[in-house]
């Protein structure tokens, strides 16, 4: 394109004369102004531009005539005429005196007889003599007139005269050799399309219809006039539009006014569609904001311009060039509205509506070319599962996309450079889902390895933004679920995108700007709430295909654990976080939360003490450091996740203090909802409260009573009528609780004693084992002789009992123990505030009688990531299998032998590869047994010789496995397999002076030289001995039950199991455990991943069903669940499932003769 | 507090919890977003992408959480 003189209308310019421009060579041009005079009459106004001869007065003329229109417009009245008025009068004068007499026919425009007939001579005129000034000036003329009289209903008929004769024959081709002048020759093309632009919008478009008829004209040259930009440094002058500009505006002019047929011709041109946005970006701002409003109103949103043609118009390149213009450069001081807003409200509805021709209708989550309908035969699905289906597997590098303009367009855009761009994409991803695992797969060279950018943070927005998109409905379209469940790889692609891998994800976790690792983790929450959702849909009831789809299910799961990062970098991130850091604190503990809930296989396999965790939480609470209440109830949301942890893990320490908190953590958390300011909310907290009062027996587990509700209110009562007091009374209560939580059969015997002390009738009496527990630890209080203490005391157990009394506790029970207390300390002198129980206590605190209350079990443990089904059948064998199945964990590994061996101590102990090491010892090959015992014995003394805290004993613990091992004579066999374990789990707990079983490792360690291998390490030591520190029972439990099942892999091991032992076989104390009726879901299932593992072991089913009547077992089980809560559930139908299956494996005839048809008919 | 405050609407709330989540998450990270501010690639649009990303953890938080949170008092 060349650059194009800066001659403009004919106003500026002064050709050299019509005669002289003729000629085709080019002459020295005498630039010489047109003359013009103003305008009196209409008389005048005839004169003036009555045609002649004369090429200069005919310029004269006109050039009056502009200047007369130009002041209509501008309302310029300076110039000797008095107002407007009289140059209207003028000028529908001057038009009726040159309108045409008689039309003779009113019907078609070309038979009509002309309007303004001097004009159009003149032009036909310059036509013939090439007069070029001519030619600019009659269409200058014909566009300002055509202005004026579209303003004035009186003038309309005149103008439409004027737009007919314009579509004559002869003016169309005047018209077309105009457009065609030279590309140099704006200053005739522009006014050209000046007026016909004036002409398609006068009267509401009366005549565009005819205007489009005459395309060949009046659209002549359109694409190359839009091709002539504004060349130049500077910007285009709003005043001196370049022909591109006119001609844009003229076809948007027409977009407006023409008929959806029209529009549909016009759009469908590809070279008009990439004429119009080729330059867009150099575009001035207010052709740009024109543009993309007139093609939004006149073709996105007009329903009768049909899909393709819209398809034509938003093809890949108008849609990058439209996206161009988020980078368009608009004069700050700018009074137009912003071209980047525009053009992302655009790109947004021409993206994400369907009717805009680009956005088409996909399958959701399963690839174009899976077909739906399509039926597999039931027996090959039951057969193969999801390897029946051809395609499952076919989606790891391309996955075919019906919306391929989106799928082309979307690489062109930064999402991580422009919220604008970032809420594009995720809006497409929103409304096509397909394009979400495509976008990933196909543009890899993004990686999400952390740095500390603004380019990073705008990636792992983008990818959180598109985490948080909703899942759709049924995974596809349809108003069901298809048969077969969709691709895992397009699944996981939605919930975790590619970049979000293993490796990166755990290298922002333990990256050392604390910002990153809070990006990563935001996004690992909703990424696992996201995965909870699809797995749910998973397991709806509706699938046709149960199995198929769980089986789905747990391979969506399994490779979602593949690519988060490990339990211990979660940890080990939360544990790194400034305590100051609520926000991330919170994130993290959430994060954390959902592992337990979502993927619990992960999350348990890690050994996760959250005491330390729930301790500081509530020591930091207790401090109120909290200037801001949103902040304290931000830290809430921690808190309320620790518990729900402390819920699932087995081992939670409820009733241990520590040297660093005073209370217990029980006591802790009410004294939290105690001190808690009004309007926090706590209801997660008291339910926590609540449930593991009833589950440690501090209060009566009888319907309908309200559980801690008495203690609080006396509490909160007291804190209200005497603050001051009941600071106090924290540590006597505290002894209290703990006593009553560690010890509860003491206390609900002492309970009974004191009931058995009143008449007959009130045996059955119920009062909290709390009460006594007071009055027994009373004694002590009065006998140290603290006034405050006691002070506090007198005054809160009157309403504590009050309170009881009201709540509905034995009357006659509680007097008997308060008048104890009563005459305790009548004994001691100091004042009990009432000598009786008060009669009527209120609850003025809390809501009496309480809405509702869910007696045993905590609520959140219904959330369990394998969530129960509607009905409570029996658990199929896949189900059982993923949820009782363990992965035999003691597979060797021998490149472990060389491995160890440049690896730092920390590392050896830490990082596993010691314990690699031993579970050689469990190789089937003496070479590699032998190997390892010797590597053993050198990674031992290069322990002892270490900086390690613990290098003593786990250099004991080497050793003497060493000397287990050589004494066992591994030259022969494999190490039995419980001992190989045990050595595992003992060497994880010895890196943990904290770990409970610390103190009982050490114990067994220093007992002698070797073990013995025909017993079980610690069975006794956990099972029957008291648990040594605090309350660790069900963590001891839960970490012996862990080392068992591992160690179960032969029929060898098993026979460890049920050997008779003086106290009895194991596996019966094992069966024992679960009699416990406090014993929770978690440590439950444990017991059931130990008889399943049995079942896997040749011969162990029928071992189970013959010598322990295991079925019985289970049905006794089964029938002492609970109805209507959700845990319960859960066991109903894992007992109920595991029964079928023990069935199933052993030995039917054996067992059948056994127990003579009784298991068949059980069954 | 004597007269009960009138109910904030869903739109205050989430108005301000995104206030106060943004505040919050600019004083903890403080650190990290000086250095954000001083990296090359900082020009443009950096700042809005930079608040943007801060401020769209508020959908981690449902409507009714987020009302818990902007609620609270710290009067006794």
């Amino acid at each position: 394109m060349g650059k194009r003189f800066s001659r403009g209308g004919f106003d500026t310019t002064a050709g050299g004369g019509g005669a002289g421009a003729s000629s085709r060579k080019r002459q020295k041009v005498v630039h010489e102004g047109p003359t013009h005079e103003e305008i009196h009459a209409s008389r005048q106004l005839s004169q003036l531009l009555a045609f002649g001869q004369d090429a200069v007065r005919l310029r004269h003329g006109l050039q009056s005539f502009k200047i007369f229109l130009d002041h209509m417009l501008s309302g310029d009245d300076n110039n000797g005429v008095d107002d407007k008025a009289d140059r209207s009068a003028i000028l529908r004068d001057y038009l009726r005196s040159v309108q045409p007499r008689e039309s003779g026919d009113n019907g078609g425009e070309g038979s009509q007889q002309p309007y303004v007939t001097d004009i159009m001579q003149t032009w036909s005129f310059a036509n013939q003599t090439n007069n070029e000034n001519l030619m600019s000036a009659v269409p200058v003329v014909l566009a300002l007139l055509l202005k004026v009289l579209s303003r004035s209903l009186e003038m309309v008929p005149f103008g439409l005269g004027i737009c007919r004769t314009l579509l004559q024959k002869r003016q169309l081709e005047l018209i077309s050799r105009n457009l065609s002048a030279d590309k140099g020759k704006a200053f005739i093309i522009s006014p050209t399309l000046r007026m016909l632009r004036e002409a398609v919008s006068f009267d509401g478009g009366a005549v565009a219809k005819a205007l489009f008829r005459a395309r060949a004209s009046t659209f002549k040259s359109l694409v190359r006039n839009m091709g002539i930009v504004h060349m130049g440094e500077e910007a285009e002058d709003e005043k001196k539009p370049s022909p591109r500009t006119t001609a844009v505006l003229f076809f948007l002019s027409a977009i407006k006014y023409l008929h959806a047929e029209a529009k549909k011709e016009l759009v469908s041109q590809r070279d008009i569609v990439a004429a119009l946005t080729r330059d867009l970006k150099q575009d001035p701002p207010y052709l740009v904001l024109e543009m993309l409003a007139k093609l939004r109103e006149g073709v996105l949103m007009d329903d009768k311009v049909p899909k393709e043609a819209k398809g034509g118009l938003l093809n890949v390149s108008t849609l990058v060039r439209i996206a161009g213009l988020y980078q368009y450069r608009q004069a700050e001081d700018s009074k137009l509205p912003s071209v980047v807003d525009a053009a992302h409200g655009f790109l947004m509805t021409a993206c994400t509506t369907p009717g805009c021709g680009v956005l088409r209708m996909d399958q959701g989550f399963y690839p174009r070319d899976v077909d739906l309908e399509a039926v597999l035969p039931p027996a090959e699905l039951d057969e193969l599962g999801l390897e029946a289906i051809v395609w499952m597997n076919r989606y790891k590098k391309e996955i075919p996309v019906r919306n391929y303009t989106l799928a082309n367009f979307l690489p062109n855009l930064r999402p991580w450079a422009s919220v604008k761009q970032s809420d594009l994409v995720t809006a497409i991803f929103k409304v096509a889902p397909e394009l979400v695992a495509a976008y990933f797969r196909e543009n890899k060279s993004f990686t999400f390895d952390p740095k500390l950018s603004a380019t990073w943070i705008g990636y792992a927005a983008f990818l959180f933004k598109t985490v948080t998109l909703p899942l759709p409905e049924h995974f596809s379209r349809g108003s069901g679920f298809p048969q077969l469940p969709p691709p895992t790889t397009v699944v996981i692609d939605n919930i975790l995108p590619l970049p979000l891998n293993q490796k990166a994800l755990v290298r922002c976790l333990t990256n050392k700007s604390n910002m990153v690792s809070f990006f990563a983790t935001r996004i690992l929450v909703v990424a696992m709430e996201k995965l909870d959702a699809a797995v749910k849909m998973y397991q709806h009831p509706s699938h046709t295909n149960g199995a198929l789809w769980a089986e789905a299910a747990r391979r969506l799961v399994d490779e979602f654990c593949q690519r988060i990062p490990g339990m211990k970098d979660m940890i080990n991130s939360y544990r790194s976080i400034p305590e100051t850091d609520i926000l991330h604190r919170e994130a993290a503990s959430r994060l954390l939360r959902l592992c337990y809930e979502v993927t619990p296989q992960v999350a348990l396999m890690a050994k996760f003490d959250v005491s330390p965790f729930l301790e500081k939480s509530l020591g930091q609470l207790s401090e109120q450091k909290h200037e801001d209440a949103r902040d304290l109830a931000m830290s809430l949301k921690e808190l309320e996740s620790l518990l729900a942890i402390a819920g699932y893990s087995p081992g939670m320490r409820w009733f241990s203090t520590s040297e660093a908190l005073a209370l217990s953590p029980f006591t802790m958390l009410l004294k939290a909802c105690v001190d808690a300011p009004n309007g926090v909310s706590l209801d997660g907290i008291r339910r926590a409260l609540d449930s593991v009062a009833v589950e440690q027996q501090l209060v009566p587990a009888q319907d309908g009573h309200p559980g801690l509700l008495p203690l609080l209110e006396a509490l909160q009562s007291l804190g209200q009528s005497s603050p001051e007091v009941i600071a106090h009374i924290w540590a006597f209560l505290d002894n209290c609780l703990t006593r009553c939580g560690t010890s509860p059969i003491k206390y609900l015997e002492m309970i009974q004693e004191h009931a058995q002390g009143l008449n007959s009738s009130e045996t059955e009496a119920v009062a909290s084992p709390l009460a006594v527990t007071i009055l027994e630890q009373l004694a002590f209080a009065i006998s140290a002789g603290d006034k405050d203490v006691l002070g506090g005391l007198g005054k809160f157990l009157p309403k504590l009992f009050g309170l009881l009394a009201t709540a509905g506790e034995s009357k006659a029970l509680l007097d008997a123990i308060y008048a104890k207390i009563a005459a305790q300390f009548r004994g001691s002198k100091l004042k009990l505030a009432h000598k009786k129980i008060p009669e009527g206590a209120v609850f003025k605190q809390n809501v009496w009688p309480p809405k509702e209350r869910k007696p045993t079990r905590r609520a959140n443990e219904t959330t369990s990531s394998n969530a129960p089904k509607t009905s409570e059948e029996a658990m199929d064998d896949d189900e059982l299998q993923a949820t009782l199945g363990v992965d035999d964990s003691l597979v060797v590994d021998n490149s472990a032998l060389v491995k160890w061996a440049t690896k730092a101590v920390d590392e050896l102990i830490d990082d596993g590869y010691v314990i690699s090491l031993i579970k050689l010892l469990a190789s089937e090959h003496a070479s590699i047994r032998k190997e390892a015992l010797v590597n053993i014995l050198k990674a031992a003394a290069r322990i002892r010789e270490s900086e390690h805290e613990e290098k003593e004993q786990i250099w004991l613990l080497l050793s003497e496995l060493a000397e287990t091992a050589r004494a066992g004579h591994i030259e022969t066999g494999p190490l039995p397999s419980p001992a190989v374990a045990f050595a595992c789990h003992a060497l994880t707990a010895l890196r943990d002076p904290l770990s409970s079983l610390y103190p009982k490792i050490n114990q067994f360690l220093v007992r002698g030289p070797a073990w013995n291998l025909d017993r079980l390490p610690l069975v006794d030591e956990v099972l029957l001995e008291e648990p040594a520190v605090g309350d660790s029972y069900y963590a001891q439990v839960n970490w012996l039950l862990g080392y068992l099942i591992e160690g179960l892999r032969t029929p060898k091991d098993l026979e460890l199991f049920h050997k008779r032992r003086a106290k009895g076989p194991v596996l019966e104390w094992v069966l024992a455990l679960a009699a416990n009726p406090y014993m929770r879901l978690p440590l439950r299932t444990q017991v059931l991943r130990f008889l399943y593992r049995i079942t896997g072991i040749e011969g162990g089913s029928t071992t189970l069903t013959t010598r322990f009547g295991i079925v019985n077992w289970l049905e006794a089980q089964e029938k002492a669940c609970a109805e209507g809560n959700e845990a319960e559930k859960m066991l109903t139908r894992m007992y109920s499932g595991l029964k079928g299956w023990v069935w199933r494996t052993c030995d039917q005839e054996r067992a059948g003769r056994w127990s003579k048809g009784g298991i068949k008919e059980l069954l | 507090m004597s007269d009960p405050q009138p109910r904030k609407t869903d739109k205050e709330v989430s108005s301000e919890f995104t206030s106060y989540y943004l505040q919050r998450a600019t004083k903890e990270f403080a650190e990290d977003l000086d250095k954000v501010r001083t990296a090359d690639d900082f020009k443009n649009d950096a700042i809005h992408v930079l608040v943007n990303a801060l401020q769209q953890g508020t959908a981690m938080f449902a409507p009714e959480k987020q009302r818990r949170v902007v609620e609270t008092k710290l009067t006794k």
